[in-house]
C-alpha cells in the first residue's frame, strides 16, 4: 500500500475528530514524511535493481510524488500554489538525489565486477602467429632501398646465364687466369657456354644492352660458385651489383654514393677506405672497406687484426666493356660494384657460418623475425 | 707470394716496419693478406761461438760443448754430431722457448738446466727444428762464419714474411723484385737490383730449337760445366724456406731463388742426359708420355708444349720437369732453361695434368719475355758465386720478336675525367718517374698529354684508363673526395614481379608463415621420390608439367644431389621441412624463388618466379587456449584466399585436380580469371615418407606460378560505394546432395542476390536425421546492403525468394525451413 495511502488514512481517521479545517496540514506534513522516509530509503538501496525499484515507487507514473500530485484539488485553492510547489521541489530533489544514488552505485557495480575480473596478467596472451622474412631478403631490401632513394632501379636478370655475359662482354676472355677467380658451374649445352652466373655482373651488360645513358640500377640476385663449402663459402649466394654510367660519373662519386650507403647500413660514424684493386671489368679497381665495428678499427678476429673490414668490390667501368655494349667510352664514364649480401648480414648481426643461411633451420631463421630493418 | 721483409729491404733499404709496408701495399693493389714471423718466440736465445768440444766422461755419443755468447758462456751437453770447434750456432739459455726436437707435431716447451748422464748442461745448441725453421733435426745448425757473437739470435735472423694475394693482372709483382719495386715507387725510392752476370751470346748450332715459336716466345740456353753438385749456402736455404720452398741443392736452388727474386721460372737439365745435349721446344707427339719431379708419370697430349731433346719429351714447358733429367749430385754439366711461353698454353696445360706450380702459376699470368735475360744472368751470378770453377760454355737466345716498351699518350684531362680530382703536374708526373715510365708532359692539338714509356714488365699497363689507376693508387685512394653523382635522373619505378614479390612475402609473414631459401637445385632421385609407388617420372612436377625437353642440368655440380636446376619447388620445400621438423613440431614456410624450365638447349631456360608454401605437423602447438591439431587443406586453402585478393587476384577458384605427388582427394587446382595459376593440397603421404617425413605427419603444399598471375593481369582495387545503411544478415540452410560442392552453393546463393549480397559466408554443415540420408545441410549467412537505401522486409522477401529459385535451379538445393 502507497505510503501516501496509509497517511492519509490515518488523517482521514483524525479528520473525523478534527473537521475538514487541518486538512492541508496534513497534507502537507505528509509530504514531508515521504521526503524523510524515500531518502531514507534512497540510502539503503544499493543495488541498480534496488534502486529501480525505488524510482517506481516514489518518481514513477504512479508513484507517490504523482499521488500527493493529484490530491491538489482536495487542498484549499488558496494553499495550493504553495502545496504544488512543495511537491515539486519535493520530486526535482529525489531526482536530483536517485540520480547521484545513481552513479554511485553504478560505479561501485562495476568496480566490483572488474576486481572480479582480475586475471594472472603474466600469463601468455593467444599468440598471433606472424611469420619472418628471410635475412637475406631483409638485407636486399635495405640495400636497394638505400640505393632506391640514391636514384638507382633495381632491376633482375637471369641466373643461367651465357658465357658471353657472365665473362666475355666484361672483359675476362676464355683461358684468362682472371677467369680463376669465378670458379664457375656450368650447364650442359650444345654450342653456346651457359653458365650458373658467378656473379651479378652480367646484368652490367644486359642493362646497357638494353638502355642509353644515364643508368643507373642496383641488382639484387642469386649467384653460384664452384666453390668447397665452408663457414665462409657457399656455392650459392647473394650478390648487389650497383651500375651508374652517364656524362661526368667519376670515381670520386663512387666513393661518396658506397660512403653514403655504408653509413646508412653500419652506422653514420663509421669510416671508409678505398684501396685499388683488380677486376678485368673495371679500370681503376676498388676495395672498399669500412672500419671494424667490432674493434672499433683496434684489430680483432674480426679484421683479422687489420681494422678494415671490405665489403664489396668496384672500379670505373673497363672502357673495353663500354665498348662491348655499343657505349662511347670517351663520351662516357661509369662505375660498377658488387658485394655479397650475405657477408653483409653477417657483419651486421655477427652471423658466425654462412652455411645457416641455407640449411633453412627456423629455429636461426626466426632470430630475424622482425618488421623494422 | 711469401715475401721476406729482410730481403725486400736489401732491395729498398727503408725504416718502415713490416705492418707499415704492409698497409702501403695493401692500398696500391698488392695486398698483403697476413705477416708471419719468423723468430717470434726466440726469446734468450743468442748467437754463440763453440769454443772447445770435449767427450762426455759417461757416454760415448755425447759431447761437451763450451760456447761463449758474449755475456753468457755455457758449457752444453749435446748429441749432435756435426758440432765443431769455431762454428757459430743458435746458444739457448734457460727459460728459452723451442720446439721439441723429438715430437712429430709442433710443441713447444720451455728450456730448464738439466744433468745428463751425471754432466750438467747449462743451456743448448739448437737445430732448425728446435728454432721451428724446418723439420731438421739431424745436427745443430750452423750460422754463417761472420755472425756477429753474442747477439739475440731474433736480431740475427728473425725475420717477418708478407704473404701476398696475387691478383691476376700482377704479374709484374710476382717476385721480389717487383714487389720492391712497387714499394720504391710508393715511398719515392729506386730499387737496388741485385747484381748479375755479363752474358755474351754464342754457342753451337742447335742446341735449342723452337718448333712452336707460337707457345714459346723465347728461349735462353745457357750451358754451364765443371758443376758440382751440393747444399746451398745456408743464407739462400732460410731465404728460399721463408719463402716457403724447400732446398734442394745448390744448382735447383740457384733457379728457385731467381724465380723468387726475378719472377722468371728456370729449369736445369743434367746435360749429359740429354740425347745429343740439345733441346727443342714442340707440340708432345701421340702417345709421348712424361714422368716428371713429382714422380707421376703423364700422358701428353699434342696440346701441351714441352721441352724435348733430340728424341723425348724432357720437361712440361712452364710446369714441371722430367724426372730422369733432373740435376743429380753427379751431374756436371747443366743446360739451364730461361724460357717464355704463351700465357693460355700454360695454363690449360696446368689445369689438364692438374698440376699447379710456382712456375705455371707465373707464366700463364703472361710474363715479360724480356725478364728471360735477367734470370739467366742473374743465376750466372749466382753460379759463379756459389761454385767456384763452373764455367759458361755456351750461351743461346731464340727471341724472334723482341718486346719493345709500350708507349701511351693520355690527355692530361683523362685523370678528373675519371676521379672526380685532379693532382698538380708535378704530382702526376712524379708518379710515373717512380714507376720508370719516363713520362713527358707535351702540347698536342691545343690539350695537354702525358706520354709514357711503360716498361715491358708492366703488362697490366694498356690503355689511358690504366694510367689514370697508378696515378690514383700511387698518390693513394684516400686523396680522391666523396662526392655524389650529379646529373640527370634515371627512373626508379620498381618491377610490376619484384612489387608483386614483395607483396606476396610481407602477406604470408603476416599470415604467419616463415619465408625460406633453399639451393635451387636438386636430384634425380628427388624428382623421382615426387612420384610414388612407380618407376616412371610424373607427369608434374608440383604445378609444372614436365617439360619434354631434358631438364637443365649442370655439366659439374658441387654435389650429385645439386645437378639439376628444379622444376618446382615442392623437392626443396619438403627437404627443408624434413630436416625441421626434426627440431620442430610445427612449419609453416614459404619461397619465392624461381624453377628452372628447359627450352633449346643452347638457350636460356625460362625462369618462372613461383610461390611456395608449406605447412607441416601441427597447426597451432597446445597451449593455454588451444588444442594441438594437424595442419591440413583448409589451412593453406586460407592462407591463399588471404593472399590472392591483396595481391589483385580477388576471383579465385579453387577445382579438384588430380596429381601423383598429392592427396587424390585434397588437391586442387587454383584458378584465377578461369586459368590454371597453381596448385594446392596435402602431400601424398608416400611422398612425404619419400623425403624422410614421417608419413603420418601432414604436409600440405601449394604453388603459385606468380609470373602466371603477372601475365594474368592483376586487378587494382575496384572501389565499391560504402554504405550508410545498416546491413541485414539472413541465414540459408540448404539442403543438398552430399556430392554438391559448398562452392556451388555459395555461387547459387550469390547469383541470386545480385550486388545487394556483401558477403557469403559458410558456417555450418549439418548431416543427420533431421534431413534425409545422402543429403547435407549448410548454413550460410549472408550479409545484404544496398549502397543508396535501407533495404526493406519486402525487399529482402523478395531477394530470398530469387535465392531460393536459383538454389532449385543450379543445385537442387531447398531451404530448410
Amino acid at each position: 500500500m502507497p505510503l501516501l495511502v496509509c497517511l492519509l488514512d490515518g488523517f482521514a481517521r483524525s479528520r473525523g475528530r478534527d473537521g475538514t479545517g487541518r486538512e492541508v496540514t496534513v497534507l502537507s506534513g505528509a509530504v514531508e514524511q515521504i521526503r524523510l522516509q524515500a531518502l531514507a530509503e534512497l540510502e539503503q538501496a544499493s543495488t541498480m535493481a534496488a534502486l529501480a525499484e525505488w524510482h517506481g515507487r516514489y518518481l514513477g507514473r504512479r508513484g507517490e510524488l504523482t499521488q500527493l500530485m493529484r490530491r491538489i484539488s482536495q487542498v484549499p485553492p488558496e494553499e495550493r500554489p504553495a502545496y504544488g510547489q512543495a511537491v515539486n521541489a519535493l520530486k526535482e530533489e529525489l531526482t536530483a538525489r536517485f540520480e547521484q544514488r545513481e552513479a554511485e552505485v553504478k560505479r561501485s557495480e562495476l568496480s566490483q565486477r572488474l576486481a572480479a575480473e582480475a586475471v594472472d596478467i603474466t600469463l601468455p596472451g593467444r599468440a598471433a602467429d606472424v611469420g619472418g622474412l628471410h635475412p637475406v631478403t631483409q638485407m636486399i631490401r635495405e640495400v636497394t632501398t638505400i640505393f632506391n632513394h640514391l636514384g638507382f632501379q633495381t632491376v633482375e636478370g637471369p641466373e643461367v646465364e651465357y658465357g658471353y655475359y657472365a665473362f666475355d662482354a666484361l672483359n675476362i676472355p676464355q683461358d684468362h687466369p682472371a677467369r680463376d677467380v669465378w670458379d664457375t658451374i656450368f650447364i650442359v649445352s650444345d654450342q653456346k657456354e651457359i653458365v650458373l652466373r658467378p656473379h651479378t655482373s652480367p646484368m652490367q651488360i644486359r642493362t646497357m644492352e638494353r638502355r642509353q645513358p644515364p643508368v643507373r640500377v642496383v641488382v639484387p640476385g642469386r649467384c653460384y660458385r664452384f666453390e668447397a663449402v665452408d663457414a665462409t663459402h657457399e656455392w650459392h649466394f647473394h650478390q648487389i651489383e650497383g651500375l651508374a654510367v652517364d656524362e661526368q660519373i667519376t670515381m670520386a662519386d663512387l666513393k661518396g654514393t658506397l660512403a653514403e650507403f655504408a653509413r646508412q647500413l653500419f652506422g653514420h660514424e663509421r669510416k671508409v677506405r678505398f684501396r685499388c684493386d683488380y677486376f678485368p671489368f673495371v679500370e681503376p679497381g676498388v676495395d672498399f672497406a669500412i672500419d671494424c665495428m667490432f674493434c672499433r678499427g683496434e684489430g680483432c678476429r674480426v679484421c683479422k687484426g687489420t681494422g678494415w673490414i671490405e665489403i664489396l668490390g668496384a672500379g670505373m667501368v673497363h672502357p673495353q666493356v663500354l665498348r662491348n655494349v655499343g657505349y662511347d667510352p670517351e663520351r662516357y664514364t661509369g662505375w660498377a660494384f658488387g658485394m655479397g649480401v650475405e657477408r653483409l648480414v653477417m657483419l651486421k648481426y655477427g652471423v658466425p657460418d654462412i652455411r645457416l643461411f641455407y640449411q633453412g633451420d627456423l629455429r636461426f631463421l626466426a632470430q630475424f623475425n622482425r618488421a623494422l630493418p | 707470394m711469401k715475401v721476406p721483409v729482410r730481403w725486400l729491404k736489401e732491395l729498398v733499404p727503408t725504416e718502415l716496419s713490416a705492418r707499415e709496408i704492409a698497409e702501403r701495399l695493401t692500398l696500391a693493389g698488392l695486398e698483403v693478406e697476413a705477416i708471419t714471423e719468423i723468430g717470434s718466440t726466440w726469446d734468450n736465445i743468442y748467437v754463440g761461438v763453440v769454443e772447445r768440444v770435449e767427450p762426455h766422461p759417461n757416454a760415448d755419443r755425447l759431447v761437451l760443448a763450451t760456447v761463449d755468447a758474449g755475456a753468457h758462456r755455457l758449457t752444453v751437453v749435446t748429441g749432435a754430431p756435426n758440432i765443431a770447434p769455431g762454428q757459430k750456432v743458435a746458444l739457448a739459455l734457460p727459460g728459452a722457448t723451442l720446439y721439441d726436437g723429438h715430437s712429430v707435431e709442433p710443441k713447444l716447451i720451455t728450456l730448464k738446466p738439466s744433468t745428463i748422464r751425471g754432466v750438467r748442461s747449462e743451456g743448448m745448441v739448437c737445430s732448425e727444428k728446435e728454432l721451428g725453421l724446418s723439420d731438421e733435426h739431424e745436427g745443430i745448425m750452423v750460422l754463417q762464419a761472420d755472425a756477429p757473437v753474442g747477439i739475440p739470435l731474433r736480431e740475427y735472423l728473425g725475420d717477418q714474411v708478407l704473404e701476398l694475394e696475387i691478383t691476376p693482372n700482377l704479374v709484374h709483382a710476382f717476385s721480389v723484385v717487383g714487389v720492391a719495386r712497387e714499394l720504391g715507387a710508393l715511398i719515392g725510392q729506386r730499387v737496388r737490383y741485385p747484381e748479375r752476370a755479363p752474358l755474351s751470346v754464342g754457342g753451337p748450332e742447335g742446341l735449342v730449337t723452337i718448333e712452336a715459336p707460337d707457345l714459346c716466345y723465347r728461349f735462353v740456353g745457357v750451358v754451364i760445366e765443371d758443376v758440382t753438385v751440393g747444399p746451398s749456402p745456408w743464407w739462400m736455404q732460410q731465404r728460399l724456406q721463408a719463402a716457403g720452398m724447400r732446398p734442394i741443392n745448390n744448382v735447383v736452388d740457384i733457379t728457385n731463388y731467381v724465380m723468387l727474386e726475378w719472377g722468371q721460372p728456370q729449369h736445369a737439365f743434367d746435360r749429359d742426359r740429354l740425347r745429343e745435349g740439345r733441346i727443342v721446344v714442340r707440340r708432345a707427339r701421340p702417345g709421348e708420355t712424361l714422368e716428371t719431379l713429382d714422380g707421376v708419370l703423364r700422358e701428353l697430349d699434342p696440346e701441351t708444349l714441352v721441352i724435348a731433346d733430340a728424341e723425348r719429351p724432357v720437361g712440361i714447358a712452364g710446369v714441371m720437369g722430367g724426372l730422369e733429367s733432373e740435376i743429380t749430385d753427379e751431374t756436371r754439366t747443366v743446360l739451364l732453361e730461361t724460357a717464355n711461353f704463351e700465357m693460355r698454353s700454360i695454363r690449360r696445360t696446368a689445369r689438364a695434368q692438374r698440376l699447379r706450380t710456382e712456375a705455371s702459376a707465373r707464366f700463364e699470368r703472361g710474363l715479360d719475355p724480356n725478364l728471360a735475360w735477367e734470370g739467366a744472368t742473374r743465376a750466372v751470378a749466382l753460379f759463379q758465386q756459389l761454385i767456384p770453377g763452373c764455367r759458361v760454355t755456351a750461351v743461346v737466345d731464340i727471341y724472334p720478336n723482341p718486346r719493345l716498351p709500350r708507349q701511351l699518350c693520355m690527355p692530361r684531362s683523362e685523370i678528373p675525367r675519371l676521379l672526380g680530382v685532379d693532382f698538380p703536374d708535378e704530382a702526376v708526373l712524379d708518379v710515373f718517374d717512380r714507376l720508370e715510365f719516363q713520362p713527358e708532359l707535351r702540347q698536342e692539338d691545343g690539350q695537354k698529354v702525358i706520354v709514357v714509356q711503360v716498361p715491358t714488365y708492366r703488362s697490366d699497363v694498356t690503355i689511358a684508363a690504366d694510367l689514370v689507376e697508378e696515378v690514383a693508387r700511387v698518390i693513394g685512394y684516400h686523396e680522391l673526395p666523396e662526392m655524389l653523382p650529379l646529373g640527370r635522373t634515371v627512373p626508379v619505378e620498381i618491377s610490376p614481379e619484384l612489387r608483386l614479390v614483395r607483396a606476396v612475402q610481407d602477406t604470408l609473414v603476416a599470415a604467419g608463415l616463415s619465408e625460406v631459401i633453399t639451393y635451387p637445385m636438386v636430384d634425380e632421385a628427388a624428382l623421382r621420390a615426387l612420384l610414388p609407388g612407380a618407376a616412371t617420372f610424373p607427369d608434374h612436377y608440383g604445378f609444372y608439367p614436365r617439360p619434354e625437353r631434358e631438364l637443365v642440368r649442370a655439366l659439374n655440380p658441387i654435389r650429385p644431389e645439386w645437378a639439376i636446376m628444379r622444376p618446382s619447388l615442392l623437392p626443396s620445400l619438403l627437404r627443408n621441412a624434413a630436416e625441421n621438423l626434426k627440431f620442430n613440431r610445427a612449419v609453416a614456410i614459404f619461397e619465392t624463388g624461381k624453377v628452372y624450365l628447359p627450352r633449346g638447349l643452347d638457350e636460356l631456360p625460362d625462369e618462372r618466379r613461383t610461390l611456395g608454401c608449406l605447412l607441416a605437423g601441427a597447426r597451432h602447438l597446445r597451449d593455454l587456449y588451444h588444442d594441438e591439431r594437424p595442419v591440413d587443406y583448409f589451412d593453406l586453402k586460407g592462407v591463399l584466399e588471404a593472399l590472392l585478393p591483396r595481391i589483385g587476384a580477388p576471383d579465385m577458384r579453387f577445382r579438384p585436380l588430380a596429381h601423383p605427388s598429392l592427396h587424390p582427394g585434397r588437391a586442387a587446382e587454383v584458378l584465377v580469371k578461369g586459368q590454371p595459376v597453381g596448385i594446392l593440397g596435402e602431400v601424398h603421404p608416400e611422398v612425404v615418407e619419400a623425403f624422410e617425413i614421417d608419413p603420418d605427419i601432414r604436409v600440405v603444399f601449394a604453388e603459385i606460378d606468380l609470373q602466371r598471375l603477372l601475365e594474368l593481369g592483376l586487378e587494382p582495387p575496384r572501389l565499391r560505394p560504402v554504405s550508410r545503411y545498416q546491413p541485414v544478415d539472413q541465414d540459408f540452410a540448404v539442403v543438398v546432395d552430399e556430392a554438391t560442392p559448398a562452392a556451388a552453393v555459395a555461387d547459387a546463393i550469390m547469383a541470386g542476390a545480385g550486388a545487394l549480397a556483401v558477403s557469403v559466408r559458410l558456417f555450418d554443415i549439418y548431416r543427420g536425421p533431421a534431413i534425409p540420408a545422402g543429403k547435407k545441410s549448410l548454413a550460410f549467412r549472408v550479409t545484404f546492403s544496398a549502397p543508396d537505401r535501407p533495404l526493406s522486409d519486402e525487399e529482402l522477401a523478395r531477394l530470398r525468394e530469387r535465392i531460393e529459385g536459383h538454389l532449385r535451379r543450379r543445385v537442387k538445393g531447398e531451404l530448410r525451413r
